[in-house]
C-alpha cells in the first residue's frame, strides 16, 4: 500500500519523535523501538539504529530508563546472539548516567544479554566493557561494573580471571563508599562463580576488607552477604573465616548490623555444622535475643523456630527456651508479635512433654496479650499446636481467648477469627462447637461492619458443608431465617446473602420448603435494595431448584418485581428473568 | 556574616575572636525551651549497667580504677597548683569517659551530676586559655569526645511513611542531651582555642575522627545537629590539611542521600556549612568545585524531601553564581531537567529558587537556556494547581525578570502567551485569571506588534497540533505494517518475546 508511493525512513521518524518536547511522545517512541528495528531490518538496525541510540542519550531519565529496558530484549532485532555485542555500547553509556534507576536497569539488561552471548564474544566484548566501567572516572560507572563481574568471569581464560579478581578487590577498596557498597552487595553473586581455591584466598580477603570498613553502611552490606558466602565455603573454611566475623558482628555497636546478623544467623548454622553452632552461634544468638534494642529482638524472635529446628531439642530447651520466656513478656509489642507468629513452630521441635510443660504457659500468656496482633498470630497457627498437645488441652485454654477476640474492637481481628472458625469447628467437633461457638457465629451476622457480616454468611456455608445439611437444618437455618424480621434492612440483606450461599449446600428440597418462602416474602419489602437483592437471590436459586418450582413460584415473583417503580429493582428482575429463560432453553 | 568569617579562613592563624558573630545560629540557641517532653529511647552501647546500686561519694570508688589517674578528678582547678592543672585536666577527662544511661532519669543521678560538674570545670579551663595543650591532653580530649559522641543512633521510631511532606513532624530529643551538650560545648571551645596547636591536633582530630563526626549529622535531635554544624565549621577552618577530605566526605553523604534514596536528617546543616565553604573558594573556580556544583548541588534538587533543606541549597547555589555568573545557566538547565511535574508543592519551591537565580543572571547567560526555561514556565502558568500557576505568574511580575523578558521578547512571548491565553479563557481560579490578564496586558504594552502576531499564530496552533497528531498516527501505522512484512530471522527469537507495542498507546496520547 503506502509503502509504494512514498519511502519510509524509520530512523528519521525516530529522530523526529525524540525531538518532541512532550516527554510522553518521546517515551512512546522508545517503547516502540522494536517496531522501528523490525521495519529497518537486522542489518540496518545494527549499523544505524544502535549507533544512533549510543550517541543520543541526553534525555530525561524516564526515557533513558525505557531505553535501557528495551535494549535488554533486543537481541532478536539485531540478528541473534552472534550480533548481541552491538547492543553493549549504548548500555555501557547508560551504565554511567547519574540516575540510579537507569544504571540499575542498564546493568540488568547487560546481564541478560551477557547470559546469552557466546563465550568468545564475552571475552572479546563483555569483559573489556566491565574493565572500562571499573576504571570509570566518576563513581557511577564503577558502581555499575560491580554488578557485571559475575557474568564476565566464568567464560574468561585464567589470566583474565586473575585480572578480574584483582579489579574487584580494588572496587572493595575504592575511594568512595558508594562503590564499596556496590562491591559488598554484589560480592555473594561474584563469589558464586569463583573456583573454590580462589574463594578461600581472594574473596575472603575482600570480605575481610569490607567487614572492617569504617562506614557503617558498607559493613552492613557485608554482613548481608555473610550467609551466602558461608554456604559456598567448605565447613572448616567457613568456621575459620566467616564464623569469627559474624560472632564479632553480633556485638557490633550499630544496631543495624546486629539486626542483620539476627536475621540470618540460622542460615549460617548449616554452613558451620553442629559443633560450631553449639559453641559459638548459640551464645551469639542468645545475646541477640536479649539485645538492648527492640528492633534487634524483633528480628531475632522472628527466627526462633528456624534456629531451633537446626539445634538438638536439648540445646533448644536449655538455651533458647529461657529467652523465649523472657520475650513473651517483652516490653515491645512488636517483639511479642514477632514471637507469637513463629512460636507455634517450636512445638514439634521440643516434643510433647516440653511443649506442655514449658511452651504452653508462654503460649497462653501470649493468647491473653493486650495487643491484638499478638493474639491473632497465635490463633492463626493453632493447627501446629494441636498436633502436639491435642485438642482437649487446647480447647480448654483456647475458648476464652476466642470469645474475647470474637468481640474485639478491631474488625480485622474479628474477621481473622471468623476465617478460622471452620477450621476450629472441624478440629473441635460438632459437640463442642454447638455449646460454645454456635452463638458467636449468629452474632456476627448482625455485626456493624459489612465485611464481617459477609464473612459470617460465608462461614455459615462452610460450616454447613463440614457438618452436613441435617445439622445445618437443626442449628443454623431456623436462627438465620428468624433474623429476616430485623427492622434494619442491612441485616435483612445479610440473611438473603446467607440464603443464597446456603441453598446449594442444603439441596433442592430444603431450599424449596424453608428458604424460598422467606425470599418470596421479602419481595414485598418496603426497601428497594432488599427487593433487587431478592431478584439476585432468586436468579441464583434457579440452578438449585426444579424447573416446576421456577415456573410456579420464582417467575411470577420476578415478573411482579419487573414492574416495580424502582429502576434498579426492575433492572435486576429483568436480568433474573433472562437467566430463567436461558436455563429453560438449555434444558 | 559567614562571608566575613570566611575571608579569614584561608589565613593560618585561628583567632578565637573569630567565633563572635560568625555563625548565624549561635550555639547558645540550643539550650532554649526545647526541652519539653523529650522522647525516651533506650540507648545501646557501653552504658553503665543498671544494676550498679552502690552509690559512694568518691569517684575512684564508682569509676573503674583504671580511668582514675593519680589525681582526684573531683578537685576544682582553682584548688590545685598550676603544675597539677594539666594532670587534673586529664583526670577529669578520664572521668567523663563513663557514659550513662539516660533512659531512666533517676538512675545514677549522683554520678551524672559529678560528670556534669567535671565537664563544666573542663569548659571553664579551656575557655580561660591558660597554656598550650600538651599532646596527652589533646589525646585524652579526643578520646573523651569519641567515647561520648560517637554512638549508634537508635532506630527511628516514627513511621517512615509520608516522606518529607509533613514538616510539622515533632523533632526527637536525645534524653542524654544534658551531658551531650556540655561535651559539644567543650569540643567547640577545644577546637576554637588558641591553646590547641593544629599541627599536633591533626594527629587526633584525624580522618577517622572526622568521618565519625560527620556520621552524627544524621541525628534526630536538631540541637545536636546545630552544635555539629558549628563544630564542623571550626574544624574546617582550623585544620587546613583536612579540608579536601572534609569536602569529599560531605559530598559522599550527599551522593548517598541523592542516589541511594536514603533519608538523612542533616542535609540542611551540612549545606549551611558548605555555603560558607563555597564563599571561601578562590577564583577562578577549581575543577573540583565545578564538579561539586554539577554533580552534587544540582542533583540535590531531586529528592522529595527537598523542602527541608531548600533554603540552604538555594543559598549555596546563589553563592556559586555570585562567584561565577556562568553557573546560572547550568542551574536553570538542571532545574528544568529535574522539574517535579507531579509534585505541585515542589514545583512551587522550584519556582522560588528559579526567581532567585533569575535575579542573578545576566542577559547573555539567559540566552543559552531561555527556551526550555520559558517552555516550562508556560506549563506552570497554566497548571491546574492554583498555587503553582500563581507562583509562576508572580515570577513574571518581578522587575528583573520583566526586563529579561523584554530583552528577549521575540523568543519568549510565543512561549508564554498560549498559556496566558488558556488561563484567561478557562482557568478555574479567579486570582489566576486576574494575574494572567495583568501579565498579558503588560506583554502587549511591551511590544504590541509581536503580541498580536503571537495571538494570530495561536488560533492556528491548535489546528496544527491536530494535524501533526494525525500524521504521527499514520506514520506509526505504516511503520507497523512495514515492520510486519520484515521477517524476524533472529535465531533466538524464541528466547525473547518480541515486545509488540499496542497501537492504542499512540492513539491515546
Amino acid at each position: 500500500m503506502a509503502t509504494i508511493d512514498e519511502p519510509l525512513y524509520p530512523i528519521a521518524i525516530l529522530i523526529d519523535e525524540l525531538k518532541n518536547e512532550d516527554i510522553q511522545l518521546r517515551l512512546n517512541s522508545i517503547r516502540r523501538l522494536s517496531t522501528i528495528a523490525r521495519a529497518l531490518g537486522e542489518e540496518r538496525t545494527r549499523k544505524e539504529l544502535i549507533p544512533f541510540l549510543s550517541e543520543n542519550n541526553d534525555d530525561d531519565d524516564e526515557v533513558l530508563l525505557a531505553m535501557a529496558e528495551e535494549l535488554g530484549v533486543f537481541i532478536p532485532y539485531v540478528g541473534g546472539v552472534e550480533h548481541a555485542h552491538v547492543l553493549l555500547p549504548p548500555l555501557e553509556t547508560l551504565c554511567t548516567v547519574e540516575e540510579t534507576c537507569v544504571r540499575d536497569k542498564a546493568v540488568e539488561s547487560l546481564c541478560r544479554i551477557g547470559a546469552q552471548m557466546k563465550e568468545s564474544d564475552l571475552v572479546d566484548w563483555f569483559v573489556p566493557l566491565v574493565k572500562r566501567l571499573a576504571a570509570g572516572e566518576w563513581f557511577t560507572a564503577r558502581v555499575s561494573s560491580c554488578g557485571l563481574f559475575h557474568v564476565a568471569y566464568p567464560s574468561s581464560p585464567d589470566q583474565l580471571k586473575a585480572e578480574l579478581r584483582s579489579i574487584y578487590a580494588q572496587m572493595c577498596q575504592d575511594d568512595t563508599p558508594m562503590v564499596r557498597r556496590a562491591a559488598a552487595s554484589n560480592l555473594g553473586k561474584f563469589a558464586a562463580t569463583i573456583e573454590q581455591h580462589h574463594l578461600k584466598t581472594d574473596i575472603m580477603s575482600m570480605f575481610e576488607d569490607l567487614t572492617q570498613d569504617d562506614q557503617d553502611s558498607v559493613r552492613l552490606l557485608a554482613v548481608e552477604g555473610c550467609a551466602a558466602l558461608g554456604k559456598l565455603l567448605e565447613p572448616q573454611d567457613c568456621i575459620a573465616s566467616i564464623l569469627p566475623v559474624i560472632v564479632n558482628f553480633s556485638q557490633d555497636k550499630s544496631w543495624r548490623v546486629r539486626y542483620m546478623v539476627a536475621n540470618q544467623l540460622y542460615e549460617l548454622c548449616e554452613a558451620v555444622g553442629p559443633e560450631a553452632t553449639r559453641a559459638d552461634l548459640v551464645p551469639a544468638y542468645v545475646r541477640l535475643l536479649r539485645d538492648n534494642e527492640a528492633e534487634v529482638r524483633i528480628a531475632a524472635a522472628g527466627k526462633v523456630t528456624k534456629f531451633c529446628r537446626i539445634l538438638s531439642p536439648h540445646l533448644a530447651i536449655q538455651h533458647i527456651l529461657p529467652c523465649v520466656k523472657e520475650l513473651s513478656t517483652d516490653s515491645s509489642q512488636h517483639v511479642r508479635s514477632a514471637l507469637a507468629s513463629v512460636i507455634m513452630g517450636m512445638a514439634p521441635v521440643l516434643g510433647k512433654d516440653a511443649t506442655i510443660e514449658q511452651l504452653l504457659p508462654i503460649f497462653l500468656s501470649l493468647l491473653k496479650d493486650e495487643f491484638p496482633d499478638v493474639r491473632l498470630n497465635i490463633i492463626s497457627k493453632l493447627e501446629q499446636v494441636n498436633q502436639v498437645i491435642g485438642i482437649d488441652l487446647l480447647s480448654q485454654s483456647l475458648l476464652p481467648a476466642i470469645v474475647e477476640l470474637a468481640e474485639d474492637r478491631h474488625w480485622r481481628v474479628r474477621l481473622a477469627i471468623i476465617e478460622y472458625i471452620p477450621l476450629l469447628a472441624s478440629q473441635l467437633g460438632v459437640g463442642f462447637f454447638d455449646d460454645k461457638l454456635g452463638a458467636l457465629c449468629m452474632q456476627w451476622l448482625e455485626d456493624k461492619v459489612f465485611s464481617i457480616r459477609e464473612a459470617a454468611a460465608t462461614n455459615l456455608k462452610r460450616l454447613a458443608e463440614d457438618f452436613g445439611p441435617e445439622w445445618a437444618m437443626q442449628h443454623i437455618v431456623p436462627e438465620v431465617l428468624e433474623k429476616i424480621n430485623n427492622p434494619h434492612y442491612l441485616y435483612r440483606m445479610t440473611v438473603l446473602r446467607a440464603i443464597s450461599l446456603l441453598a446449594p449446600v442444603m439441596g433442592a428440597d430444603i431450599t424449596c420448603q424453608k428458604l424460598l418462602p422467606v425470599v418470596i416474602a421479602s419481595s414485598k419489602d418496603r426497601v428497594p435494595n432488599i427487593k433487587f437483592n431478592v431478584a439476585k437471590v432468586l436468579q441464583s436459586l434457579v440452578s438449585v431448584l426444579d424447573q416446576s418450582v421456577v415456573d410456579k413460584t420464582i417467575r411470577p415473583c420476578l415478573v411482579e418485581l419487573s414492574e416495580d417503580p424502582d429502576v434498579d429493582v426492575r433492572y435486576f428482575a429483568g436480568q433474573a428473568l433472562q437467566a430463567c429463560d436461558q436455563v429453560m432453553m438449555s434444558s | 556574616m559567614w562571608k566575613q568569617f570566611l575571608s579569614k579562613l584561608p589565613r593560618k592563624s585561628s583567632k578565637s575572636d573569630a567565633s563572635s558573630g560568625s555563625v548565624s545560629h549561635p550555639i547558645n540557641d540550643c539550650t532554649g525551651p526545647l526541652n519539653r517532653n523529650p522522647i525516651q529511647r533506650t540507648s545501646s552501647g557501653n552504658v553503665v549497667p543498671s544494676r550498679s546500686t552502690t552509690v559512694k561519694r568518691t569517684a575512684s570508688a564508682i569509676f573503674p580504677s583504671s580511668v582514675v589517674t593519680s589525681i582526684e578528678p573531683l578537685l576544682l582547678f582553682k584548688d590545685v597548683p598550676n603544675s597539677q592543672k594539666q594532670n587534673l585536666f586529664i583526670s577529669k577527662l578520664n572521668l567523663c569517659c563513663v557514659v550513662f544511661d539516660f533512659s531512666d532519669p533517676n538512675k545514677n543521678s549522683t554520678e551524672k551530676d559529678m560528670k556534669r560538674q567535671a565537664l563544666l570545670g573542663l569548659i571553664d579551663y579551656v575557655d580561660a586559655g591558660a597554656s598550650r595543650f600538651t599532646e596527652p591532653m589533646i589525646s585524652a580530649s579526643c578520646k573523651m569526645f569519641a567515647v561520648n559522641l560517637f554512638r549508634a543512633f537508635p532506630p527511628n521510631t516514627r513511621s517512615c511513611t509520608g516522606g518529607g511532606e509533613n514538616e510539622e513532624e515533632e523533632p526527637i530529643f536525645d534524653p542524654a542531651w544534658c551531658h551531650l551538650q556540655l561535651v559539644y560545648d567543650l569540643l567547640l571551645k577545644f577546637v576554637e582555642s588558641s591553646s590547641l596547636d593544629a599541627k599536633i591536633g591533626k594527629k587526633y582530630v584525624d580522618i577517622s575522627f572526622i568521618v565519625r563526626l560527620l556520621d552524627l549529622f544524621d541525628s534526630e535531635d536538631p540541637r545536636e545537629r546545630d552544635c555539629l554544624k558549628t563544630v564542623l565549621h571550626r574544624i574546617y577552618g582550623k585544620f587546613m590539611v583536612h579540608r579536601p577530605f572534609i569536602r569529599k566526605a560531605v559530598s559522599n553523604i550527599f551522593y548517598r542521600f541523592v542516589f541511594e534514596a536514603d533519608r538523612h536528617n542533616g542535609i540542611a546543616e551540612l549545606l549551611e556549612v558548605f555555603a560558607s565553604v563555597i564563599s571561601g573558594f578562590a577564583l577562578p573556580l577549581k575543577e573540583e568545585h565545578r564538579l561539586f556544583f554539577q554533580r552534587v548541588l544540582i542533583p540535590l534538587h531531586k529528592p522529595k524531601t527537598l523542602g527541608v533543606y531548600l533554603q540552604q541549597l538555594t543559598y549555596c547555589v546563589t553563592q556559586f553564581i555570585e562567584k561565577e555568573p556562568k553557573m546560572a545557566c547550568s542551574v536553570i538547565k538542571g532545574l528544568v531537567r529535574y522539574w517535579p511535574v507531579t509534585n505541585s508543592q515542589k514545583e512551587v519551591m522550584f519556582l522560588s529558587e528559579l526567581e532567585e537565580v533569575l535575579e542573578a543572571i545576566d542577559t547573555t547567560e539567559l540566552k543559552n537556556c531561555m527556551v526550555p526555561l520559558f517552555q516550562r514556565l508556560g506549563f506552570c502558568i497554566s497548571s491546574s494547581h492554583f498555587q503553582v500557576a500563581e507562583r509562576a505568574l508572580f515570577l513574571l511580575n518581578n522587575d528583573h525578570v520583566i526586563s529579561l523578558v523584554a530583552q528577549n521578547r521575540q523568543a519568549i512571548m510565543p512561549l508564554v502567551l498560549p498559556a496566558l491565553e488558556r488561563n484567561t479563557r478557562s482557568h478555574w481560579n479567579q486570582a489566576v485569571i486576574n494575574l494572567s490578564q495583568n501579565v498579558k496586558k503588560m506583554l502587549s504594552e511591551m511590544d504590541e506588534e509581536i503580541f498580536l502576531a503571537c495571538k494570530k499564530e495561536l488560533g492556528k496552533e491548535e489546528e496544527k497540533r491536530r494535524i501533526a497528531e494525525e500524521k504521527r498516527e499514520m506514520i506509526w501505522e505504516r511503520l507497523e505494517s512495514s515492520a510486519a512484512l520484515q521477517p524476524v530471522t533472529g535465531n533466538t527469537a524464541i528466547l525473547v518475546m518480541p515486545t509488540e507495542a499496542p497501537p492504542i498507546t499512540a492513539a491515546l496520547t
